[in-house]
């Protein structure tokens, strides 16, 4: 038995607990009351089927009875009670969601050939069950509150409702089977603003969500929703838009269509859109990230096309340099552009050209998106490379260096040029020195501001290479100028010389020179004779190895050539003219029986109509004998010329005669003109190229002599190593010196070579 | 500019050499350097100044002419001046000297060393072979009295004459034979 201590415990709580219950009133009538208030309160509170009519309760006996069980501390209880009866009542909403959810599940296959419209009667499937839900959670909710006036319970304060929505969202939460989530991004899809106008929301519906906290449970499924609503808008509307930015457009889009909707979920109950704003605080962003990445995303899938385009793409570049601002993807992009460009570019089915061209593009674009240089330093290293192996590159950068392409379009104009550079440590007294850009290789050179004809020049190691194709490319320009106007010529020149340096240019500018002094000379020469030769003397040392084979005039052409070579040497004594005979062009006159015919026509045509005047028939190669040093090529060539002008005739094999009177189908009045000889000059490079290279070395030659003394032939060509692409034999630079010899620039004794001073 | 530059030079090079790991790479890029700086001087018309390494197999030992500038006392003289450079070139100045003897206030008679304030503490990464040589020759027309080498000549400058027949008395001649 307890001892008697515990026993008066035992009877000092009991005492307590009565007078709490029974509240001094008398007996146990106390008691009484408070038991039948709580029997009440679990009666009013008890959780039932929807379908069970409610009893009315007079609100001022539930007031009381409340109030009791508040005072007696029975809140609580009565609570823990009303939980444990939802409980064992939840089944009814399993129930319930079990039918709703088998409906949507059967209906698909039901409706399965009538997607459009099987997908609204899906969703609204949801959108009905959720509103159920909210029935029964609206009916179950334990409140006392009468015409908008807290009641006992709520003094509770949220406990109530709190342990109350836990319970009961629970609850859903276990019992909504896996396809409602498919089934509920389908409703929140169904919501999206994508008609226009948008259709007034359904606040009904998100009210609901909210009520049963489907929002957050569901957010991530929400934003995914709207993630796949930006994604396809942008695809819609930017795809293949690239002559105008587009990332504003889209920006204005999500702000007038889908934050209005954003508001629903993320914003419920803002009234204002200050109010509303704050609450998008920490969404919005996020969204407008996606729909820059996405923009990012679609650029970078097109980036090959947009280059292509450029510069009608130009917005489509800086839309997408504000985008790689928001997004770090510039590694994608490089892959991507890199990938396209191995594909679509760099492939054997390629034009130079047109590789040359695309990379100039890409130069200008991955300008505007990147001006330090870092992408276009990777994206461009494999064109580069592959440019470098290509024979014509040279000849088709030099080309478009003087606008000599198709189009006729010259890079020259494109920006002012910069002197060129060949340094290639860093420049240290650059007070606008910046550190690489953080992405850059460990190869990146800094960036040098560069224009485009530097960097196309630069894929080679040295410039020299340039050079030399320019004289050749000058040379043939030049050869065919026959008004006299080389101003053109003469502009290329100077503006090349401010990217290449003078000295480079300089055996261009002395081609030049023998342009111009050619036609001084020929004035003079005009002036003491007259003859109806004009030619081009050009100095042979300075001007590409032209076509050689010359062949032997006939007399009467010859004699003329004589004539003013006479001349020439009594103005220049100490020059001597060597014929080029195959060069230039004959306008001439022929009088035949029945018809004149005046034509312009290579030298070569003109020999050989000249030949024709002696004898009206000649076979090949009885012309070839007269002419000696023709090849059957040329012969061909100028035979043709007179064949088209149905002068001569072929007959039988290699057998041509003159046709005095005119064949019926090439008969015609008058005169005919023969069309100009097209054909540019032939130049050959490879030993003119030696020749300038020589130019270089003698500075050194120059250089060592004079700080050396006198060296013997082996020394100067080891010492010559100095000089950056030195590859001629020692026999070779023997003869050069030989040369220099002559023209009095060095003397020679005892095999020790020194400058003449 | 020549304080920036000469107080950026030194831990630019210590992050190079760091980054570059090997001392072969370094002396590379200086060979590099050096092999420019000679295309530069060949390459551009620089009258009365040129130099030229002394044998193929050192980059680093060069020999230089400088023509008196016209004009001055020094026109019509050819003077013959050694260069070498240090093997951190150019972080640090190569080391001039005249190989045939200058009589002028900032020379040593005897040894050939040069006074010339790039040469020392102006000395920046900047300079070349070229521009050394230019400051050279001009050094010849206008000494700095105010520290000679020689107080000789400088006290002699202010009279022509008498410094004409005492530089007369010096000079030789650059022979042909070189060694």
């Amino acid at each position: 038995m307890a001892s008697p201590g515990v026993q008066a415990l035992v009877e000092a709580k009991w005492q307590s607990a009565f007078k709490t219950l029974n509240r001094e009133e008398p007996g146990i009538s106390g008691l009484l009351k408070t038991s039948q208030a709580r029997q009440l309160a679990s009666d009013f509170l008890r959780p039932r089927a929807l379908s069970e009519p409610r009893r009315k309760y007079r609100a001022d006996v539930m007031a009381n009875a409340f109030r009791l069980l508040y005072q007696t501390k029975q809140l609580h209880g009565v609570l823990e009670n009303f939980l444990e009866e939802m409980r064992q009542q939840r089944h009814l909403i399993t129930e319930d969601v079990e039918a709703y959810m088998h409906e949507y599940e059967v209906r698909p296959y039901a409706f399965v050939l009538v997607t459009e419209v099987h997908e609204t009667a899906d969703s609204q499937i949801i959108a009905q069950l959720v509103h159920r839900l909210v029935e029964w959670f609206n009916a179950w909710r334990p409140t006392t509150e009468t015409d908008g006036h807290p009641g006992p319970l709520e003094s509770l304060g949220h406990v109530a409702i709190d342990s109350y929505t836990d319970a009961f969202q629970t609850h859903i939460y276990s019992v909504l089977p896996p396809s409602f989530s498919s089934g509920f991004k389908d409703l929140i899809a169904s919501t999206l603003p994508v008609s226009d106008p948008a259709p007034p929301p359904d606040r009904a519906l998100w009210d609901a969500f909210h009520a049963l906290g489907l929002i957050e449970r569901y957010e991530s499924l929400i934003s995914s929703v709207c993630y796949e609503l930006v994604e396809k808008h942008v695809v819609e509307t930017c795809a293949g838009q690239w002559s105008e930015r587009m990332l504003q457009d889209l920006r204005d889009w999500m702000q007038n269509k889908v934050l209005p909707w954003m508001c629903l979920p993320y914003a419920p109950g803002a009234r204002t859109m200050e109010e509303a704003g704050a609450s998008l605080h920490g969404v919005g962003p996020r969204f407008d990230f996606h729909v820059c990445k996405t923009l990012c995303d679609l650029r970078t899938s097109e980036i090959f096309d947009i280059i292509v385009d450029y510069p009608d793409s130009i917005d489509a570049l800086y839309d997408l340099k504000e985008c790689l601002y928001r997004v770090d993807q510039r590694s994608n992009l490089v892959q991507s552009l890199r990938k396209a460009n191995k594909k679509r570019l760099l492939h054997p089915g390629a034009d130079t050209k047109d590789i040359l061209a695309q990379y100039v593009s890409t130069i200008r674009s991955l300008r505007i998106v990147d001006p330090p240089g870092v992408l276009l330093y990777k994206v461009a290293d494999p064109i580069r490379r592959y440019l470098r192996d290509r024979a014509d590159t040279i000849r088709c950068i030099v080309s478009s260096l003087v606008g000599d392409n198709e189009n006729g379009e010259s890079l020259i104009d494109d920006e002012p040029p910069l002197p060129y550079l060949t340094k290639d440590a860093e420049d240290y007294s650059d007070p606008h020195w910046e550190p690489e850009p953080i992405d850059a290789g460990p190869d990146f050179r800094a960036n040098k501001p560069g224009d485009v004809i530097s960097t196309l020049v630069s894929i080679y190691d040295t410039k020299d290479v340039f050079v030399k194709e320019l004289q050749v490319l000058l040379a043939q320009r030049l050869l065919a100028v026959t008004d006299g106007n080389y101003e053109k010529e003469r502009r290329n020149i100077e503006i090349l010389k401010v990217r290449f340096g003078e000295q480079a240019l300089q055996v261009c500018e002395v081609m030049l020179r023998d342009m111009t002094d050619s036609r001084r000379i020929d004035q003079h020469v005009q002036s003491q004779k007259p003859s109806i030769l004009h030619p081009v003397i050009i100095s042979r040392h300075f001007w590409p190895s032209l076509q050689s084979g010359s062949f032997v005039m006939p007399q009467k052409l010859r004699s003329i050539q004589e004539e003013y070579a006479r001349e020439f040497t009594a103005f220049k004594p100490d020059k001597r003219l060597v014929w080029l005979s195959h060069m230039g062009s004959v306008k001439l006159e022929l009088e035949l029986q029945d018809r004149t015919i005046e034509a312009e026509v290579t030298p070569v045509a003109a020999a050989i109509i000249e030949l024709f005047s002696e004898k009206d028939v000649w076979t090949a190669g009885e012309l070839m004998a007269q002419m000696q040093r023709l090849d059957k090529e040329h012969l061909r060539k100028g035979l043709n010329v007179w064949v088209d002008l149905g002068v001569l005739k072929e007959e039988g094999a290699d057998k041509y005669r003159l046709l005095e009177v005119a064949e019926e189908s090439s008969k015609k009045e008058g005169t005919v003109s023969a069309p100009k000889p097209k054909e540019l000059p032939a130049v050959q490079t490879t030993q003119q190229q030696q020749a300038e290279q020589m130019r270089v070395f003698w500075n050194y030659i120059e250089g060592m002599l004079t700080n050396l003394g006198s060296l013997p032939l082996d020394r100067i060509q080891n010492m010559l190593k100095f000089a950056r692409g030195y590859d001629r034999s020692i026999e070779q630079l023997g003869m050069f010196m030989e040369a220099a010899r002559r023209e009095g620039l060095v003397v020679v004794r005892d095999g020790m070579w020194r400058l003449n001073k | 500019m020549e304080q920036i530059t000469t107080s950026l030079a030194p831990p630019r090079s210590t992050h190079k050499v760091g980054v570059a790991g090997s001392s072969s790479d370094a002396s590379g890029s200086v060979t590099k350097r050096l092999s420019n700086e000679l295309m530069q001087l060949m390459m551009s018309s620089s009258p009365g100044i040129s130099a030229f390494p002394k044998s193929d197999a050192n980059l680093f030992e060069w020999v230089g002419t400088i023509e008196g500038p016209s004009g001055t006392i020094y026109a019509g003289l050819t003077y013959k001046i050694s260069i070498t450079f240090p093997p951190n070139y150019p972080y640090a100045a190569p080391t001039l000297k005249f190989d045939s003897p200058c009589y002028h206030p900032n020379v040593d008679l005897n040894s050939g060393a040069i006074c010339l304030d790039i040469l020392q503490d102006k000395w920046s990464a900047v300079y070349s072979v070229q521009t050394i040589l230019i400051s050279l020759q001009s050094l010849l027309g206008e000494p700095n009295n105010a520290s000679p080498l020689n107080p000789d000549a400088a006290a002699l400058w202010d009279s022509p004459s008498e410094y004409k027949t005492s530089l007369m008395k010096h000079y030789t001649p650059p022979g042909d034979n070189f060694a």
